[in-house]
């Protein structure tokens, strides 16, 4: 069993399982829009973290900082297009 | 070919090493793609026209259900991986199956979500927010789908040839690829359903 379901997959598994729930609070307690979107954002962030290096082994290839680099990059330009995006069309505007 | 023992099969020759890293790259475009079609979602997101709105169609049951079962497959994906470095074929086909059935399952479901949609009366036309609400989760189910056929594939050629060089390579990818989309719907399932129903 140990050798099927390793402790890291299972931990990683149960507490992505825990985010999702702490994300779907904010649909069931009356929040303000400011605080539901912080949980939201941070519950997001630890997941894709969990998933990135528990589940995609990103520390584990040999071209590790050029993967590291790929990534951020990536990350970057996603960032600068939605928030760049929500500035211009909206939060410019108000 | 150098072959270096002391990594996983799948990283074992300098060919495999770089099919990774390219997929790694493949996987940053991927980021951009999904970060636009969230640029334009968020831009959108209060442009509802005559149709409904968010608050109106969302509905957490079906949502919920996705979410798990997604989850639970980007585990069991994984768990194929640490049988395969264990060399354990029978076991990383079971996860693998599992995988993907729990991935149809996942697109039975978004597709059920849409036919109820349209039944509504919000279709792709209907307003500027369900355009870009269909476009992106559709993107996304359409990944999924492309997902489903490869998985197959491979799960096919795993069954033929056990976990060789080549297969164990290709899994590996897979895995990345299925892990990849699991962290887009943790994005959907946050910024477009909860903060739809918030």
């Amino acid at each position: 069993m140990k050798k099927l379901f390793p402790v890291k997959h299972v931990m990683g598994y149960l507490f992505s399982l825990i985010l999702s729930i702490v994300a779907l609070s904010v649909v069931y307690f009356d929040l303000s829009m400011a605080a539901g979107m912080a949980i939201l954002l941070i519950s997001a962030v630890i997941q894709m973290g969990v998933q990135l290096i528990l589940f995609m082994h990103i520390g584990e290839d040999g071209s590790k900082k050029a993967l590291y680099t790929n990534i951020a990059y990536a990350l970057f330009v996603g960032l600068v297009t939605v928030f760049g995006t929500l500035f211009t069309m909206i939060w410019g505007y108000q | 070919m150098k072959l270096d023992h002391t990594l996983p099969l799948e990283y074992r020759s300098e060919e495999n090493s770089n099919r990774i890293f390219g997929f790694w790259l493949f996987l940053g475009a991927e980021i951009v793609l999904f970060s636009t079609l969230f640029a334009v979602y968020l831009t959108l997101w209060n442009r509802t026209g005559n149709g409904p709105s968010g608050h109106e169609i969302f509905e957490i049951g079906p949502v919920l259900i996705e979410t798990f079962v997604l989850l639970t497959s980007s585990f069991t994906i994984g768990l194929v991986i640490n049988s395969m470095r264990q060399g354990l074929k029978k076991p990383a086909l079971v996860f693998f199956f599992i995988t993907l059935l729990l991935g149809a399952v996942f697109l039975g479901v978004e597709i059920t979500e849409f036919v109820t949609y349209v039944n509504e009366g919000a279709t792709l036309q209907t307003s500027a927010f369900l355009s870009s609400l269909f476009v992106l989760l559709g993107t996304h189910g359409a990944h999924v789908t492309m997902g489903l056929l490869w998985g197959i594939g491979l799960m096919i050629q795993i069954g033929r040839e056990g976990f060789t060089l080549e297969t164990a390579n290709k899994s590996f990818i897979f895995s990345l690829y299925w892990h990849f989309l699991d962290v887009v719907w943790i994005f959907i399932f946050s910024f477009v359903y909860l903060k739809g129903l918030m």
